[in-house]
Order: C-alpha cells, then sequence, then structure tokens
C-alpha cells in the first residue's frame, strides 16, 4: 500500500514538473517568435516557423490539467467557506462529504466523456484547423488523466485518508 | 421553461454548489453537466468536455501565467526590494512617509506585476512591521496597503484584466492599456485621502529622522534601483500601445525583462527561478480550470433563454442607464464579499456585459468599471480575500474588522475615481483609442 502511495505521489509531482516545464516553454517560445519577427523585419534570414499559436494555446490545456491532481492534493482548488463556517461539526462534516462526492462525479463524467473524445478524434484522425493543423487528439489527451486523478484525489478526501478543508494553513491564493 | 427559472435555476445550482463549499472549479462542473441534462439531454454532455477546452486554449489568455510569473520573479529576486529602497531615498522626514511610501511603491509594483494578492501580500510583509516599529496606528498602516495592493488589478499588467477580457470577448490590450492613467489617479486619490486622514490626526504617522543622504546619492539610488524597471513597463505597456507585439507576446517580453533586470543585479538564480515557477502554476493553473466552465455556463445561460430574458426585462423599464450600472455595482459588491474574483466573472460576465452593450456603454470603459468594482468587493467584509491576505500578514491580534475600517477611507477613494470616470470617460478611453 505505502509503494503505491509514494508511486502516486510520485506521479503527481512529475505531472506537476511537466506543468512547469510546460509553461516554462510557452514563455520561450514566446519570446523566440517575437525575436524571428524583429529578425525578418531587419532582413536577416530567419527559419519560417508558425506554429506558435497552436503550442501556445494547446500548451495553456496541457499546464492545466497536468498540474489540476497535484493542486488537489496540496488543497490548492479554491473554495468558499463563508456558509459552512457558520455551521457545528457534524454538519460541516456532511456537507464536506457531500461536497467530495459532487467533485467526484463531475470528475468521473469529464473522465469519461473526455476518454470519448480522445478515441473518437484517434478513431478520426482529426486535425485541428487552429494553428497549424494539429492532431486534435493531442488537445484531449490530458484531460481525461488530469480529471481522473482529481477524483482520485478527492476519493482520498471522502475515505478520510486526508481533509480538504481541515489543514489549510496559509491565505488563499489568487490573483 | 421561462427564462427567470432557467435563470434562478443556473444561478441557484452554483451558489448553492459554492455554499456548501464545492471548490469553484468543480462547482461549475457539476452546475454544467446538470443544466446541460435539463436543456439539452444527456447526448449533450460530452459537449461539455468538449468546450471546455475552448477557453483556455486561446492565445489571448496566454498574458494570465506570464502576468503572474512577471510578479513572481520580480518578488522572489529581490527586485521588489531595490524598488523600496530606491524609493526610500526620495522621502526625506515627512509625516506618513511611509504610507506615502506604500502608495509609491503600490503603483510602481503594480505595473510589474499582475496580481493584486501578491502585491498585498508584499506590500503588508514588508511595510506593516516597520509601520508598527514607527508608531503608526493600524489604520494608518494597513489601510494604504489594502488600497495600493489592488491597483495591480487595474494598472496594466493585469492578470485579472486579461480573464474579464477574454470572457468577455473584448479587446485584450485595450482593456489593459485603459487601465493605466485611472490607476494612477487613483493612486493619486490614495495619497490625497493619506494627507487628509494625517491632518485630522498626526499623531497616527508621526515623522521620525531618517539618516541624511546627499542629492547625488539619491539621484544614484533612483537611476539604479527604479529608472531601469521603465525597461519592463516599456516592454510590455509600451509595446502594447505601440502595436510591436500582442498583449501575450508583450507579457512573455515582460517576463524576459524582469529576468535580464534580475540577471543585471546578480540576483537571478535557479532557486528563485524555480519558486516562481511553481507559484505561476499554483495560481494559473486553479484559475484556468476555473475558466474551463466558463464557455459552457454562459452557453446554458444563452441556451436557456436566461441571458436574452433578463435583458428584455430589465431595458422593458427604461431605468436611465446609471441606474442600471448602480445595480450592477452593488450585485458585484455583494457577490465579492463572498466569492473570488474569478467566479465573480465567470457568474456575472455573462449576464452583465450583454445588458451593457444594450445600454450602449462602451465594453471597455464598462471593463475597466468591473475591474475596479471587483478590486472594492476585494476589500470589503466579512470575505473580501485582500482583508485575509491582509489578516494573514498583519501583527497577532489583529481583527478582520479592524482591517476592514483601516480599508473603508480607501474605498471612498474608488468610489470617487468611478464617479471621475462616469464623468469623463475620456481618463480611461483615450490611450485605447491611440492603439
Amino acid at each position: 500500500m505505502e509503494t503505491i502511495a509514494k508511486a502516486h505521489m510520485r506521479l503527481l509531482n512529475l505531472m506537476k514538473t511537466g506543468s512547469e516545464l510546460i509553461i516554462f516553454g510557452v514563455f520561450v517560445i514566446i519570446v523566440v517568435d517575437v525575436g524571428l519577427t524583429i529578425c525578418a523585419k531587419w532582413g536577416l534570414p530567419v527559419i519560417p516557423w508558425d506554429r506558435t499559436h497552436g503550442f501556445v494555446e494547446y500548451g495553456l490545456l496541457w499546464f492545466t490539467m497536468l498540474a489540476a491532481p497535484w493542486l488537489a492534493r496540496i488543497k490548492g482548488h479554491v473554495f468558499i467557506d463563508a456558509v459552512t463556517q457558520l455551521l457545528p461539526d457534524t454538519a460541516r462534516g456532511i456537507l464536506a462529504k457531500f461536497a467530495y462526492c459532487v467533485v467526484i462525479v463531475g470528475c468521473v463524467a469529464m473522465t469519461y466523456f473526455s476518454a470519448q473524445l480522445l478515441l473518437e478524434s484517434i478513431d478520426n484522425e482529426a486535425l485541428d484547423d487552429r494553428g497549424a493543423d494539429f492532431i486534435l487528439w493531442t488537445l484531449y489527451l490530458p484531460m481525461p488523466f488530469g480529471f481522473g486523478l482529481v477524483a482520485i484525489e478527492f476519493v482520498r478526501f471522502l475515505v478520510g485518508i486526508d481533509d480538504m478543508y481541515g489543514s489549510r494553513t496559509d491565505v488563499r491564493e489568487g490573483i | 421553461m421561462e427564462w427567470y427559472w432557467a435563470f434562478a435555476l443556473l444561478l441557484g445550482m452554483v451558489i448553492s454548489f459554492l455554499a456548501v463549499g464545492v471548490p469553484v472549479a468543480f462547482a461549475f462542473i457539476a452546475t454544467n453537466l446538470i443544466a446541460i441534462i435539463i436543456f439539452a439531454g444527456t447526448s449533450g454532455l460530452i459537449q461539455v468536455a468538449d468546450n471546455s477546452t475552448e477557453l483556455i486554449s486561446r492565445f489571448t489568455l496566454g498574458p494570465v501565467p506570464m502576468f503572474i510569473m512577471m510578479g513572481s520573479l520580480f518578488f522572489h529576486t529581490g527586485l521588489a526590494i531595490k524598488v523600496f529602497d530606491g524609493l526610500d531615498a526620495i522621502f526625506g522626514r515627512l509625516p506618513g512617509r511611509l504610507c506615502y511610501l506604500t502608495v509609491a511603491g503600490g503603483a510602481i509594483f503594480s505595473t510589474l506585476t499582475g496580481s493584486s494578492m501578491a502585491n498585498t501580500a508584499m506590500l503588508g510583509s514588508l511595510m506593516v512591521p516597520e509601520m508598527n516599529r514607527r508608531g503608526y496606528s493600524q489604520k494608518m498602516s494597513m489601510g494604504p496597503i489594502l488600497g495600493t495592493g489592488g491597483l495591480a488589478m487595474i494598472i496594466p499588467p493585469s492578470a485579472l484584466g486579461v480573464l474579464l477580457a477574454a470572457i468577455a470577448e473584448i479587446d485584450v490590450g485595450r482593456l489593459l492599456v485603459a487601465g493605466f492613467l485611472p490607476g494612477f489617479v487613483l493612486a493619486a486619490l490614495y495619497a490625497g485621502m493619506i494627507t487628509l486622514q494625517l491632518i485630522r490626526n498626526p499623531g497616527s504617522a508621526p515623522a521620525y529622522d531618517v539618516p541624511y543622504m546627499s542629492v547625488v546619492t539619491k539621484i544614484r539610488l533612483v537611476s539604479t534601483n527604479i529608472l531601469p524597471m521603465g525597461l519592463v513597463v516599456f516592454m510590455v505597456i509600451g509595446f502594447i500601445i505601440l502595436g510591436i507585439a500582442t498583449p501575450t507576446e508583450a507579457a512573455a517580453c515582460g517576463v524576459l525583462g524582469v529576468m535580464l533586470l534580475a540577471a543585471l543585479f546578480r540576483t537571478l538564480s535557479y532557486e528563485s527561478m524555480k519558486t516562481a515557477v511553481e507559484a505561476t502554476i499554483k495560481v494559473a493553473a486553479m484559475v484556468f480550470l476555473i475558466l474551463m466552465n466558463s464557455t459552457v455556463f454562459s452557453q446554458m445561460l444563452a441556451y436557456s433563454g436566461a441571458s436574452k430574458g433578463l435583458i428584455e426585462w430589465v431595458t422593458s423599464y427604461e431605468l436611465h442607464k446609471l441606474v442600471v450600472l448602480l445595480m450592477m455595482f452593488v450585485v458585484l459588491i455583494l457577490l465579492g464579499m463572498f466569492m473570488d474574483a474569478t467566479s465573480m466573472m465567470l457568474i456575472t460576465v455573462p449576464i452583465f456585459f450583454p445588458l451593457a452593450h444594450a445600454l450602449g456603454f462602451d465594453l471597455i470603459w464598462y471593463g475597466l468599471f468591473v475591474l475596479i468594482t471587483i478590486e472594492m468587493a476585494g476589500t470589503t467584509p466579512p470575505f473580501g480575500l485582500l482583508l485575509y491576505v491582509m489578516l494573514g500578514v498583519a501583527p497577532k491580534g489583529t481583527t478582520l474588522f479592524q482591517v476592514a475600517g483601516a480599508a473603508l477611507p480607501f474605498l471612498i477613494c474608488d468610489t470617487i475615481l468611478i464617479l471621475i470616470l462616469v464623468a469623463f470617460p475620456e481618463l480611461a478611453l483615450w490611450l485605447p483609442s491611440l492603439m
């Protein structure tokens, strides 16, 4: 059991690192693109490259989905506790279980439907007409994994391995 | 189903899920799934998954993580402290100097970071202990920080501004630039409010002796610590106004600018970069997961007839458009007492923007109005998030209502700015008109 837990944590951290690399890659690719555009304006020879938009657009979805399970593990998904704070412990406990169930059902549904989209787009060999004709299934690929792993995180909360509401120590993050 | 039932059902579901503590992103997912079954049947369920990829895989949303990364780098590399040291040299032995320093520092930070939370946390942790040491009253120490922290929502680069523009489908660059002048007018109003408070109660922020500094030293500090930041401001705002780069490209150039400056000051390290990137995904991925639901939620409001019905109902009363604007203001403030900014935008933008358009408001101007109101809502008790950020860095024993009381005079400044914008919309629309 401990081995599985460790492997699970390692997977979440690996996905988080992937998310970090993607967002840093998005920054690099945009800067390089701006640099190439400026070079071209100055008449310098540049390698033609028209995939920046596509990479950025796909990168934004990928970094979100890869980070989502790790965010659930660190209790980083923002929630509102204005009402539940006013309730007695028992009622708060029941509502917490209800909230976990809502998330699990929602994520399982999203896992199922995004997997369906993924399989359909693989079968159809569909192309995404945005940007530079990306293969469409690469857009859907991170979704079933991301939502599936988020569902597992909330199952952990539901069975009492951890508590999303109980151990938050820092101020809420946001923009 | 009548539009008002559809409207009540959609809003009721979201608000109920949020009230019982379902994380925001998943409250919207659950609402969208249930709503699509009600309005379109089970065959529409796959559309929830498909359409959720639509908004967050748009190039126009690129500035959000870039602005967050820019701000994180700015704070984690120590550049922010350098700006403060530079500003500290300008203000001599002046009553309330730390308050003015907060406003000036906060306004400059706002041109370099896109996050009001980070701004408030940074100013709070930096200035509150020093203000307490110098005998400033709590009102004078926390108020200016809360007001100034929120400037980051208005002054470009603003991550929230990009989100708003993307959800409302208005021009990102024009909305960002529209906040530039009003942001600095607001900073001036804050400085005026501090002066007024000092006249009324001079003992609340006593003057203290500062070490003598020659004019040459002052000029040197300003030239080395503040002026180079102009490079980053130009790389973001200048590039957008001059049309050299799109907002996404300008934002990435801004990150590069902060990195170059940090390298120049020898404060760029692998550790600071790693921390900044981790902070970026922590905030941006959380916000993007919430945003995934925006398209489907808007579609549900439109498909069910709720948006159209509401617009027809409101316009049928032939109310003056400023009365409707006031009503929207009150709704946003009330929602902001309980909700974070992204959820508020997801719920209100699909309803309010078509209404504002129907009433003849310029949508860039209206977008700025929404941003200012959201900023105000963030400092409104009992659950304004900036109040909690401040509480997190305030001395032990500080109550939420003390923090809220300190913010009140600065909320009045925000209201004055809104009135100025109503009277002189050009203040917001002049710079975008140059683009």
